[in-house]
């Protein structure tokens, strides 16, 4: 008896096997009706906006951080930047400062060097142009006179009014004329 | 014929006066001889001679001083001639504003020649930028007694006088 529950529990154990060897090689499709479906879906759906609510604050929170660092990196760095930058730009603008300074002193050297000998020359050219006009005024004063007697006495001469003024002349050097004409005083 | 002595003394009449009347006296005088001359040969030949050159006032009086009332023949006038020509006076030179007329040269010759020497030969010429006075120039020297002279000279005055305008 035993042994034919054995068998028959065997037979049935197989059966069993083969049973679910089959189920598993072709699985049934789970029938669900709809207000286990609609429940489902509205907890599915809550907990998928619940994880959605949950992933954003986590994500709006890294996205602050992140944001707030980033920020004060880019504050520090900008700041950095700048300083170093305007360090950089104070030093290169005194380096130019000093060097226009000197050019500037090399240059006001150079214009007063200049005005010196531009001075000293215009002075020198004007004392010799002075000298050069008196010495004209000088040897051109006999043909200014003549011009000037010309000018003004025209072709009126009365040689019989000088006359008088001729022999007085000669008489006063008529010695010297003398002298040069025969040798004798 | 003239002595030779009468040529070394021979005075010029004072009618001549300076190189220019002397030369145009030579002149007169070449142009008379060789009239002379010219009209000897025509003469011998039976041609009619032309007509005697005139001659200034001046080159009648050198020759009568010269031929002192005797008559004229060829080879006195030569040697008038070259006695000219050789005749070594002393010159001056006289300016003046305006040329002298006759009365003022006359004037102006006795003076030198009654002061120097009477063998004098003076030429003139006139110079109006002068304005008045006389210029002498000798051999050696020039004797300056014009008016542009004394203003010339007076420049330091003129200048002072310029400026105090």
């Amino acid at each position: 008896m035993l042994a034919v529950v054995v068998i028959v529990q065997s037979l049935q154990l197989k059966k069993a096997k083969v049973a679910q060897a089959q189920m598993q090689a072709q699985p049934k499709p789970i029938k669900i009706n709809e207000p286990t479906a609609a429940e489902l879906e509205a907890k599915l759906k809550t907990a998928y906006e619940g994880k959605i609510n949950e992933a954003t604050q986590t994500f709006g929170h890294d996205l602050e951080d992140t944001s707030k660092r980033l920020s004060e990196q880019v504050s520090r760095l900008t700041t950095t930047v700048i300083e170093e930058e305007l360090e950089a730009y104070q030093k290169t603008l005194e380096e130019v400062r000093k060097v226009a300074t000197q050019a500037m002193e090399q240059i006001h050297e150079a214009v007063e060097h200049q005005r010196v000998e531009l001075r000293q020359g215009m002075e020198a050219e004007l004392a010799s142009e002075k000298k050069l006009l008196a010495d004209k005024f000088d040897a051109k004063m006999g043909d200014v006179v003549a011009s000037y007697i010309s000018e003004s006495l025209g072709s009126g001469v009365d040689l019989g009014a000088q006359m008088q003024f001729i022999l007085q002349s000669l008489e006063a050097h008529k010695a010297d004329i003398r002298k040069d004409l025969i040798g004798e005083a | 014929m003239k002595p030779e002595s009468a040529a070394a003394k021979y005075v010029l009449p004072p009618a001549v006066y300076s190189p220019q009347l002397l030369e145009a006296v030579v002149y007169d005088l070449e142009v008379y001889l060789d009239w002379y001359r010219q009209s000897k040969v025509k003469k011998q030949v039976g041609a009619t001679p032309d007509p005697e050159p005139t001659h200034s006032a001046e080159t009648v009086v050198v020759i009568e001083a010269w031929l002192a009332g005797k008559p004229p023949t060829l080879e006195s006038l030569e040697e008038l001639i070259e006695t000219l020509k050789n005749l070594e006076l002393p010159q001056i030179h006289v300016m003046l504003a305006a040329l002298p007329n006759r009365a003022q040269r006359e004037l102006l010759v006795n003076w030198f020649r009654n002061n120097t020497t009477p063998q004098l030969l003076v030429s003139f010429v006139a110079d109006r930028n002068l304005g008045g006075g006389v210029v002498v120039r000798t051999p050696n020297h020039v004797y300056d007694y014009t008016w542009k002279q004394q203003l010339v000279a007076g420049r330091d005055k003129l200048a002072g006088i310029i400026k105090s305008v």
